[in-house]
C-alpha cells in the first residue's frame, strides 16, 4: 500500500513538473515571437547607406568596351552593365530612368568614387590590394584572365611573353589598369593610352602590334572585328577578379551588393537561371574560348530579406 | 466576461440564502460566458484595430468604417489573428483539463475553477477544432508545443497506446525515433547555429507530453488555476496589441504622375479605389485622394513586421511558417519583392 501511495505521489509530482515546464516553455516562445530579428536587414543596410533617399542612382561604367560597357545608338550595353542593372533593381532602382549612367575612362575610376561622381563602378574593375586602400569592392562577380590580342597578320609571331619584350613589337595597353602593372613586372615596355579601344584603333591604323588587357574586354574588340584579331593565351599567371566598386565609407552600400551578388550566386549553384547567367550568355558567353560560371562573392554578410522563408527547391 | 456561478445573498443576511444554482444552470451560464467570449472579442478587436489604423483619427477611421466591410473586416482579422485565438482556446482547453481531472479526484465542496468549468461546457469538437487551427496556424517552431496541450486537453495518458509496458515502450520508441528523423537536419543545424532556443523548442515539448496527465497535488491547484486565469488574460491583452495594430489593408507602394514627367511614389494601403480616385491611408499617417488617371503603377508591398527572425527550416519549410503558410510557398514559390518597396519609405 505505502508503495502505490508513493507512485502516486511521484506520478503527481511528475505531471506537476510537466505542466509547470510546458506553461514556462509557452512563455519563452511568446516572448521569443516578439523578439527584434537578431541580424540586420536588407532594409537596415539601405537606410544606412549614402544612396537611401536619392531619386537616382549613379553608377560608372564604361562606354567604349564592346561586350562589357559599350554606349550604342544612346543605350548603355554590356556584361557590367547588365549586372550594373541587376544590383541597382535589387537596390530600388529599377529601370534606367532610375539610373543615372557616368561614363568612366579607366583611370578615372578610383576619383570618381572618392569624389562622389558615382555610387557604384561596374566597369572591368580588378580588386587589388592596393586599390582596396582606396575604395571597397563587392565580389568578385567574374574571374578573367590578362591576354593579348594581335592582328591575324602576326598571330605565329607572338605566341609567348618572351615575344612581347621583342624591341620591334609595339604592346599597348590602357593606363591605370592592371594589366599595366602586370606588363611592368615581366618588364615589358608598352604604350599606355588611355583606353583599350584607343590601342585597338591603333593597331587597325598601323600604329602599335598587339594590345593587352583582360580576356573580357578583348573579347568584345574580337566580337567587333573577328576577321582582323585573335586572342593568344599567354601564362601571364594570374587572375584578375573582377568586383563592383563601392566608396570606402559606405560599408553598407558594399554589404548590399555583396548580399546580391550572392543571391544570383546561389540562384545559379541551384540551377535556376540566375540574373548574371542571363547576363553572360547575353553578351560575353558566345565570345570567350571556356564556358565560365559566376564566382562566390567574398565576404557576404547575413543579411535577413522578405524572400527568406521561400522554398529553396 | 464571465458572472460567477453562484452569488451569495449579501443584500439581505437575515433571509436564508437561496439554494445553490443547479449544475445544469451553472453550466448553462459558463458556456454563455464562454460563447460570448468566443464570438464577442475577436468582434470588438476588429473594432478596435481600425481605429488603430486610422492613426487615431475620427474622420479616417470613419472613412475606413464606411469603406472595409464587416466580411473583409472578419476575414482580415481571422487572418492575422487566428494564430492567437488559437493559442488562447488551446490554453484554455488544457488547462481546464488538467484543472478538471485535479478536482474530480478532491473532496466536493471545492469550488471549480473558471477553465474547468469552460471545458465542461464545451463540446469536444470545438475543442478538437481549435486544436486544429492551432496546427494550421502556429510557426512550425512553436508547433511541439502543441503535443503536450493535446495530451493534457484530452488526458491521452501513455497507458492508453497498450496496456503492456514492452509494446508500449517500443512504440513510444519508434514515434521519438521518427520524430527525430524528421527533425534531425533542422536539430543538427541549429546546433551550428547556436540557436539553444530552437533545439529545447523542437525537443523538449514531446517529452513533456509523456507525464502532463494525471491529476495535480491539491496543494498546486488552487495557486495554477489563478495563476493561469491570469496569465491567459495577460497574454492575450499582451499579444493583442501587435494584432491590433497589424494592418487589415494591403501595403502598396503607388507611382503617381501629376504633371507630365514628374513622378512620385506613395506608400500606403489602398481603401477604396473608384471612378475618379484612389484613396491612400499612407503608411506615415493622413489619407491621400489621387486621381486615377494619374495612377502610373501600383505594386503590393511586404511589411518589415514580415521578416524572420531565424535561418532555420524542417525539410525545406522556414520555421516561422505556419503550416498553410507553408503550403503557400510550395503553390507560389516564386517571391519577387519589387524594387519600389525598398526606395520608397
Amino acid at each position: 500500500m505505502p508503495e502505490v501511495l508513493a507512485r502516486h505521489r511521484i506520478r503527481s509530482l511528475a505531471t506537476t513538473l510537466a505542466v509547470a515546464l510546458t506553461l514556462t516553455l509557452a512563455a519563452v516562445a511568446g516572448c521569443d515571437n516578439r523578439r527584434e530579428p537578431p541580424l540586420p536587414s536588407v532594409l537596415d543596410k539601405l537606410r544606412e547607406s549614402h544612396i537611401d533617399g536619392q531619386a537616382k542612382i549613379k553608377i560608372g561604367v564604361a562606354t567604349t568596351e564592346p561586350l562589357m560597357g559599350e554606349l550604342r545608338n544612346g543605350t548603355h550595353t554590356g556584361f557590367d552593365v547588365e549586372i550594373a542593372r541587376y544590383v541597382a533593381s535589387s537596390l530600388g532602382f529599377e529601370g534606367d530612368q532610375r539610373i543615372e549612367w557616368v561614363s568612366l575612362a579607366t583611370e578615372d575610376r578610383i576619383p570618381a568614387l572618392q569624389g562622389g561622381t558615382v555610387d557604384l563602378v561596374v566597369s572591368s574593375f580588378s580588386i587589388t590590394e592596393e586599390r582596396e586602400k582606396l575604395v571597397s569592392f563587392a565580389g568578385p562577380y567574374f574571374v578573367t584572365t590578362q591576354e593579348v590580342m594581335v592582328p591575324k597578320r602576326l598571330r605565329d609571331r607572338v605566341r609567348t611573353i618572351e615575344d612581347l619584350r621583342r624591341p620591334e613589337l609595339k604592346i599597348c595597353t590602357s593606363g591605370g589598369s592592371t594589366t599595366e602593372a602586370e606588363l611592368e613586372k615581366h618588364q615589358v615596355r608598352a604604350y599606355v593610352v588611355k583606353e583599350v579601344g584607343d590601342c585597338v584603333r591603333g593597331i587597325r591604323e598601323g600604329r602599335y602590334d598587339a594590345v593587352s588587357s583582360d580576356e573580357t574586354i578583348l573579347a568584345g574588340f574580337l566580337s567587333q572585328y573577328p576577321t582582323e584579331f585573335e586572342i593568344v593565351d599567354m601564362p601571364f599567371g594570374t587572375s584578375e577578379l573582377l568586383g563592383i566598386g563601392v566608396p570606402i565609407g559606405d560599408p553598407a552600400l558594399r554589404d548590399l551588393v555583396a548580399f546580391f551578388l550572392q543571391k544570383s550566386y546561389l540562384e545559379g549553384r541551384d540551377g535556376i537561371s540566375s540574373p548574371w547567367l542571363t547576363a553572360y550568355n547575353r553578351t560575353l558567353g558566345p565570345w570567350l574560348k571556356a564556358d565560365k560560371s559566376q564566382p562566390q562573392p567574398l565576404n557576404v554578410p547575413k543579411l535577413v530579406d522578405f524572400d527568406d522563408k521561400a522554398p529553396r527547391r | 466576461m464571465t458572472a460567477p456561478a453562484t452569488l451569495p445573498d449579501t443584500v439581505a443576511p437575515a433571509r436564508p440564502a437561496p439554494p445553490p444554482a443547479d449544475p445544469a444552470e451553472r453550466r448553462a451560464r459558463a458556456s454563455q460566458s464562454f460563447w460570448t467570449a468566443v464570438v464577442g472579442v475577436p468582434a470588438v478587436f476588429s473594432v478596435l484595430r481600425l481605429g488603430v489604423e486610422a492613426g487615431g483619427e475620427l474622420q479616417t477611421t470613419l472613412l475606413l468604417v464606411a469603406n472595409v466591410g464587416t466580411v473583409n473586416l472578419l476575414a482580415g482579422f481571422l487572418t492575422t489573428a487566428a494564430a492567437l485565438l488559437s493559442t488562447a482556446l488551446v490554453a484554455v482547453f488544457a488547462l481546464g483539463a488538467v484543472l478538471r481531472v485535479s478536482v474530480d479526484r478532491m473532496s466536493s465542496g471545492m469550488r471549480r475553477p473558471l477553465f474547468a468549468r469552460w471545458v465542461d461546457s464545451t463540446p469536444a469538437w470545438f475543442a478538437v477544432a481549435s486544436f486544429l487551427l492551432a496546427l494550421a496556424t502556429w510557426p512550425l517552431l512553436y508547433l511541439p508545443l502543441l503535443l503536450p496541450a493535446f495530451v493534457a486537453a484530452f488526458q491521452l495518458s501513455p497507458e492508453r497506446l497498450h496496456e503492456q509496458r514492452v509494446p508500449r515502450l517500443f512504440l513510444l520508441g519508434a514515434g521519438f525515433a521518427g520524430y527525430l528523423w524528421l527533425l534531425g537536419p533542422t536539430l543538427l543545424d541549429a546546433g551550428r547555429q547556436g540557436e539553444v532556443l530552437a533545439v529545447v523548442l523542437l525537443v523538449v515539448p514531446p517529452v513533456l507530453a509523456l507525464f502532463v496527465t494525471g491529476p495535480l497535488p491539491a496543494a498546486v491547484i488552487r495557486p495554477l488555476a489563478s495563476i493561469t486565469e491570469a496569465a491567459v488574460l495577460a497574454m492575450l491583452v499582451w499579444a493583442a496589441l501587435p494584432v491590433i495594430s497589424t494592418p487589415v489593408l494591403p501595403l502598396t507602394v503607388t507611382t503617381v504622375e501629376s504633371a507630365p514627367g514628374v513622378t512620385e511614389d506613395v506608400r500606403g494601403h489602398v481603401v477604396t479605389v473608384d471612378d475618379v480616385d484612389v484613396v491612400l491611408l499612407q503608411e506615415r499617417g493622413g489619407v491621400r485622394y489621387l486621381p486615377v488617371d494619374q495612377v502610373r503603377a501600383q505594386v503590393l508591398c511586404p511589411s518589415e513586421d514580415e521578416l524572420p527572425r531565424r535561418q532555420l527550416r524542417v525539410r525545406d519549410f522556414h520555421v516561422e511558417d505556419s503550416l498553410l503558410e507553408g503550403l503557400g510557398r510550395r503553390v507560389r514559390p516564386v517571391h519577387r519583392i519589387d524594387a519600389a518597396c525598398r526606395t520608397v519609405d
